[in-house]
């Protein structure tokens, strides 16, 4: 077990390193571009929004927030502590309301969506492979090109496909939002039924371009792993098919772990776009709607959110991968 | 003549490609080890060998296909049987395999104790777990490793250690025969000549009865055992015994492979293996005459056409060429004065 | 280096992937020359008109008249006025009016007709109708006896004097014109977009300038990646220490999430498609710095390395000469794939909004945004947003392909 509390510290170091890093970039990209957060702000201001007051506010706990006229590392201490409190201040394209309040709403949405999601289409693409590397044969060859050009086809466009297949002309499912627009969430059957529907399509869109990838990772790892010397030596000291199937199958599921884990930022990046496109009332479509409304504290904030998770689902998998794979703790221990 | 334990009648197999192509790779070899000896098997990477040791275990699976011939292990013919009944009471009772590099012949998730458990639960399902792990501890002890090694996985054993484990877990079954297969591009020699002293230190005590050991560095083979077989292209050119085949090979293949190695130089060490010029045949169409032809320095217009037979010359030798023995002797004398 | 081509060339994945993707570059340097129309220009005045060969009515009418009698013709005009929802009624009507429902075939035009002829009775009550469905009933009727009118109509000018109507000219039934005498025509493959633009020939000019867009940003990915890749695998030390941090931090960071932070900073104004594949390609290094770094490593310390560093040779020197030609078959396979996910990269950016701006030039993922943006595919606008996405899918499936034959070709394990 010393081994293991090694390796957990190890990465729990690299979680807050990997989190101060997010936090800089955060904070330091939109800085440097020409359209800085600050002279957006401005810009605004010039346009002049409906609501004045909601404008001056803003203004004035903008110039706060920022500090702007202090010097940069100051405004960073700024940023750091706001951040840590919460405070990211009024939602542009939302006022009265706050981003921390947007987001809230919005981030559960994601992570019941995304989450789940990903490791369903993880398990399944993984068998999938396993299966075709296994039979190999005509099996392998369908499969194959068939997940090869399921994998072409882009995040967005599977959703797009599945929408209008199963949305628009087969009328199954409903095909945007996360619940019906003419409920009030509450805690009845007729609202946890609708959520429930219009989790379906994006959920399943996920799922598949999850399955694409993985499964051609699994089959090539499989494929190694059924090529190794232990598999051989295995067979010729006369251990069972089946056994030695399974030796090879957890070994090779190891890497696809790791794989995962590294995966994740960019899973979540083709999972928002399909939210966008169910109109799903999470992150995704937060981003979406702050983008149409040129609204820089709530597209900040977001993204900062989303690195965060991403991060944090890193920093699980690799916890979890630890307990799994016996090299680790070995090596750890020398 | 001493009891056989492995005797080889005319075995062939052959891989089949995903374009349903044969190779032959293994084409009509006979051979025998007797109790107590030791034959090596040499050629170039590529010629076959290693298919060989493969199709010697009398257990198949794609893409190498058993086509014709007897394997007979202590009196039994095992070429008949079926794949499962080789599996549970041939494959490490009788006839084991030791990969000679064995970084990578242990799984590496499995700690060494569950491999060893799962190898005699595959023969014998009723042995309990504490029963092997005290015939296990006896093995390592036998070969020089601590009993913690049980316990571990083998990132944790250095490269010594993980080919001491696998040669342990090899003989656990006390089989008759080890066959040890040198990968091409394995071991260095020094801890080849540790493996192979440690093989015949088994042979010794008794723990098998005979052993053949597959290499292409053929020094090591001259040291260790009693007989030589030369491979080219899937078929035997040569069987002699240890000190023929090394210092008066008959078939000019062997020759060359020989030449290119007793003489090495300083520096060569690289050369040595490129001393043959060309390469192997492709065995997807054999050439029907000597398959060496192609490469050989004494090459006449009848080699090529019809296939050479195995040249029996008596005293367990065999050489495959159409070149009788006395002119060959004489022209290798030829060249040698030339040289010098 | 020939062999390695003709090998490479023999694998028919990588064929059939090189012939998808030589296809599109065709038609995408082709057709521009054939068809000059800018791409851009608004040419409908509406949205989504469905894909069709477009015939002016106008000089139709000014064109010498054939008089041709088909057989189907009447068939064909009523059948392509009656619509699915027509057919349903009518058949609610029978069934009311007590005809058994097999009897009853919605899909045969001239046998549902006559029943309807013999069997509608206005003045009937059927029980439990409203009297919004009766009066539905009505004016189906009245509409499906014009379609069943057999007269022709007139061509009428309105006599700027009299302001009356003075017919000039009719037209019959069986009246038709040459459509290639028409002077005005046009055929609009795949309809138009939203704002009435011609979807083929935005498709087409999208396609290049996402393929530019991809292409720049490979090559920028690329190039970082192989650098840094090199100078971590090879250089080692602190130099590798850094380098690996960064990656690592890079890898685990969301790269869309950094794309579109950067992307929105920029501005809507500076954002030229260029620009987007820049800022793709300088988020969308890091597994190819990670590749190459350990493909580095372990050629590291091989025998001809080692050799080129005793004869003391200069460090350009061993990398150009030693490393790369061993790691060519990786890059090239890393950039094809870079080249396909920037394509992806821009089209996810576009349909969040953060797309090149609008003005000039169409991209793949522009096309997508509009056509999600107008809903396009809620109201089954098919033509605005699925050649979109096949033309997507066609170029990173071949470019999938490709990889998966040099994959086939380089790395032999895979094969069987």
């Amino acid at each position: 077990m010393k081994g293991y509390r090694k390796y957990f510290f190890n990465k729990l170091v690299w979680f807050f390193v990997t989190l101060a890093c997010a936090f800089l970039l955060n904070f330091i990209l939109p800085r440097q571009m020409p359209g800085d957060p600050v002279a957006a702000i401005v810009a605004r201001q010039a346009q002049g929004m409906s609501n004045t007051a909601g404008v001056q506010a803003i203004y004035e706990q903008y110039t706060e927030l920022f500090g702007t006229s202090k010097p940069m590392y100051e405004q960073f201490i700024l940023y750091v502590r706001n951040v840590l409190q919460g405070d990211f201040g009024f939602s542009f394209s939302q006022y009265p309301r706050t981003v921390l309040d947007v987001i809230r709403s919005a981030l559960w949405w994601t992570i019941i969506l995304q989450f789940p999601a990903i490791i369903v289409g993880w398990l399944i693409g993984n068998s999938l492979g396993a299966l075709a590397a296994y039979l190999k044969g005509g099996f392998d060859k369908v499969l194959l090109p068939i997940s090869i050009f399921a994998s072409s086809i882009p995040p967005f466009g599977i959703a797009m496909i599945m929408l209008v297949i199963f949305g628009v002309t087969l009328q199954w499912l409903p095909t945007s939002g996360g619940y019906g627009f003419d409920l009030i969430p509450n805690a009845s059957w007729s609202f946890v039924w609708s959520v429930i529907v219009h989790y379906q399509l994006p959920f399943w869109s996920i799922v598949l371009v999850t399955i694409g990838g993985q499964a051609i990772g699994m089959r090539s790892m499989s494929i190694y792993e059924l090529n190794a010397d232990y598999v051989k030596y295995s067979r010729f000291m006369g251990i069972k098919d089946r056994k030695i199937v399974g030796y090879v199958f957890r070994n090779a599921m190891l890497p696809q772990i790791t794989g995962l884990a590294l995966a994740i930022g960019t899973m979540v990046g083709g999972a928002l776009v399909a939210e966008i496109i169910f109109s799903y009332p999470g992150l995704g479509s937060t981003i979406f709607t702050a983008v149409l409304g040129q609204d820089y504290p709530l597209i900040s904030a977001t993204t900062l959110i989303i690195t965060i998770m991403a991060l944090l689902a890193n920093f699980v998998i690799e916890i979890v991968y630890g307990f799994l794979d016996p090299r680790i703790k070995a090596a750890q221990a020398d | 003549m001493s009891n056989a334990i492995l005797e080889v009648r005319e075995l062939t197999t052959k891989y089949i490609t995903r374009f349903r192509e044969d190779i032959y790779a293994v084409d009509h070899v006979s051979l025998r080890v007797e109790e107590g000896k030791s034959l090596g098997i040499a050629g170039e990477s590529g010629c076959g060998k290693s298919t060989l040791a493969l199709s010697l275990m009398g257990y198949y699976f794609p893409p190498l296909y058993y086509t014709s011939g007897e394997i007979i292990i202590d009196g039994r013919n095992i070429s008949g049987m079926n794949s499962d009944d080789v599996r549970k009471s041939i494959l490490g009772n009788e006839i084991a395999y030791i990969p000679q590099a064995a970084m990578n012949a242990l799984n590496p998730t499995q700690k060494v104790i569950r491999f060893i458990e799962d190898v005699i639960e595959a023969h014998d399902p009723s042995v309990t777990k504490k029963e092997v792990y005290n015939l296990a501890k006896g093995f390592f002890e036998a070969v020089g490793l601590p009993a913690d090694v049980l316990q571990k996985y083998p990132v944790e054993l250095s490269g010594g250690m993980k080919q001491r484990t696998v040669i342990a877990i090899s003989v656990i079954l006390s089989p008759q025969i080890l066959i040890a297969d040198e990968p091409s591009s394995a071991l260095d020699v020094t801890s080849q000549k540790m493996v192979i002293k440690m093989l015949r230190n088994l042979m010794d005590k008794g723990y098998i009865k005979a052993m053949i050991f597959i290499t292409h560095e053929l020094p090591l083979l001259y040291n260790v055992t009693d007989d030589i077989m030369v491979m080219y292209a899937g078929q035997i050119v040569e069987k002699a015994s240890a000190r023929e085949a090394v210092f008066d090979p008959l078939h000019p293949y062997s020759k060359g492979l020989m030449g290119s190695i007793i003489v090495p130089e300083e520096g060569l060490r690289d050369v040595k293996l490129t001393a043959i010029p060309g390469v192997p045949p492709n065995l997807k169409k054999p050439p029907s005459g000597c398959r060496f032809a192609e490469r050989c320095k004494y090459v006449r217009p009848e080699c090529k056409g019809t296939s050479v037979p195995l040249r029996d010359v008596g005293n367990g030798r065999a050489y495959r060429c159409i070149i009788p023995e006395t002119e060959l002797r004489e022209m290798y004398a030829r060249e040698a004065r030339k040289n010098v | 280096m020939k062999h390695t081509l003709r090998q490479v060339f023999q694998s028919g994945k990588f064929l059939i992937g090189f012939s998808i993707f030589s296809f599109i570059l065709l038609v995408v340097i082709i057709y521009p020359r054939v068809i000059t129309d800018p791409p851009l220009q608004i040419i409908g005045q509406g949205t989504f008109f469905p894909p069709g060969l477009y015939v002016n009515v106008y000089d139709s009418l000014n064109t010498p008249y054939y008089t041709l009698n088909l057989p189907n013709a009447t068939r064909n005009r009523i059948a392509s006025k009656l619509s699915d929802e027509d057919r349903q009624a009518i058949k609610e009507w029978l069934t009311a009016v007590g005809i058994s429902e097999d009897q009853i075939d919605v899909e045969n035009t001239a046998q549902l007709l006559e029943q309807w002829a013999n069997n509608y009775d206005p003045t009937l009550r059927v029980p439990g109708m409203t009297n919004a469905r009766r009066n539905y009933f009505i004016r189906l009727n009245s509409s499906l006896s014009r379609l069943l009118a057999t007269e022709g109509v007139s061509i009428a000018v309105r006599n700027e004097e009299t302001g009356e109507l003075e017919e000039i000219g009719a037209v019959t039934q069986t009246d038709y014109v040459n459509a290639s005498q028409v002077p005005n025509v046009r055929l609009l493959l795949l309809g138009t977009d939203n704002f009435g633009r011609d979807v083929l020939t935005e498709l087409v000019v999208a396609t290049r300038v996402s393929l530019l867009i991809g292409i720049v940003a490979g090559l920028v990915a690329t190039s970082i990646g192989l650098a840094l890749g090199l100078l971590s695998g090879y250089v080692g030390g602190v130099v590798d220490d850094v380098i690996t941090f960064i990656t690592n931090l890079f890898i685990v960071i969301p790269s869309f999430v950094l794309l579109i932070l950067i992307s929105f900073s920029i501005g809507q104004n500076q954002r030229g498609p260029i620009t987007i594949a820049v800022v793709i390609g300088f988020t969308s290094w890091v597994w190819t710095t990670r590749a190459v770094r350990s493909q580095v490593i372990s050629l590291r310390n091989r025998d001809h390395v080692n050799l080129s560093k005793l004869s003391g040779y200069s460090i350009v020197h061993i990398i150009l000469k030693d490393i790369l030609p061993y790691i060519a078959s990786y890059v090239v396979m890393a950039l094809i794939l870079q080249i396909s996910s920037g394509i992806i990269a821009e089209a996810g950016l576009s349909i969040l909004g953060l797309g090149p701006r609008t003005t000039e030039v169409p991209t793949l993922g522009l096309m997508l945004y509009w056509a999600m943006i107008y809903q396009a595919h809620i109201f089954g606008k098919w033509w605005a947003y699925l050649p979109v996405l096949i033309t997507i899918a066609l170029i990173t499936f071949s470019m999938n392909l490709m990889n998966t034959g040099l994959d086939h070709v380089f790395n032999p394990a895979l094969r069987d």
